[in-house]
């Protein structure tokens, strides 16, 4: 009997295990934000979040973002990213000085006869905002960041009150 | 906005870590193919970019950047860049432009002259 129950239940239990894997594929399919393996990847930027002794490390990849696109500000223990990327027309702009030189002249227009056609578009533009808060307040005189290529690290020195501090014990 | 995604989760030849595929725009131009990547993290000199059989293949290492401290929470994964994107005959690999800044890579892969359309003068006889 057991025997039977199990030959009958597996081709159930594979479709059941077929209909869960393509109905999580669809509810977790974000086409405006791409794939991600975890739903936190969803929010834009992502960060890594490490913290010293004495201070944290948030660390956020903003790749094709100017130090000038971005803001960061911080508040007691709330650090707060915001920026935005320009159109990806901006970042590929160049290629019109050299076409326009050949054929419409200084007129500065698009040549008539380029016409774009996107044949992939996975990187997002526009505005965005995280905001992040750590596990103490730190010190917002302190926080120093760094943008190189693409990599956002901004550290955050804990205020001197949330410091740990070592306690000496007296001898009577 | 899109974060860094699909970790290709096969460990790279060569670091053995985890290699990501960058996410990429291409447009087509008329003249040229327009590439962007996002690969933040990789350096000018560290990538590489490869046009064989009407194929561009880019692959960026990433130097690890030295840990420290206690992770307390880890929403991306640090790894090299890889990526294959198959464009297709009628490409000049000769002239094919790179440029990377701001952790974006963008390439122009231009189309060869003799593929491009051309205005034929009529000469009267």
């Amino acid at each position: 009997m057991p025997a039977y129950r199990t030959g009958f239940a597996l081709p159930l239990d594979e479709l059941r295990d077929e209909i869960d894997r393509l109905w999580t594929s669809l509810v977790t399919a974000p086409p405006l934000h791409g794939w991600g393996p975890r739903a936190e990847e969803r929010v834009f930027p992502a960060v890594n979040l490490r913290e010293t002794f004495d201070a944290f490390t948030v660390e956020a990849e903003l790749p094709g973002i100017s130090v000038s696109d971005v803001d960061i500000s911080v508040a007691g223990d709330s650090l707060v990213l915001k920026g935005s990327r320009p159109g990806a027309d901006a970042t590929t702009e160049a290629p019109t000085d050299a076409t326009t030189d050949a054929t419409s002249g200084a007129t500065g227009e698009r040549p008539v006869g380029e016409k774009v056609v996107w044949l992939l578009q996975e990187r997002g533009t526009g505005a965005f905002e995280r905001r992040i808060t750590l596990p103490v307040a730190v010190d917002s005189q302190r926080v120093e960041a760094r943008l190189v290529d693409g990599v956002l690290t901004v550290v955050c020195p804990k205020l001197a009150a949330c410091q740990p501090r070592k306690v000496e014990v007296r001898s009577a | 906005m899109v974060t860094k995604t699909e970790p290709a989760t096969s460990p790279s030849a060569a670091g053995g870590g985890l290699t990501y595929r960058p996410n990429v725009d291409a447009s087509d131009r008329g003249t040229e193919v327009v590439l962007v990547a996002d690969m933040p993290g990789a350096s000018a000199t560290t990538i590489d970019v490869t046009f064989e059989d009407g194929v561009l293949s880019l692959h960026g290492r990433v130097v690890p950047r030295p840990p420290s401290g206690r992770v307390i929470r880890q929403e991306y994964g640090i790894g090299d860049y890889r990526r294959s994107l198959r464009l297709g005959a009628g490409f000049d690999g000769t002239r094919i432009a790179a440029d990377y800044r701001q952790g974006v890579l963008t390439i122009r892969v231009p189309r060869l002259a003799a593929v491009l359309p051309r205005k034929i003068e009529v000469r009267a006889g």
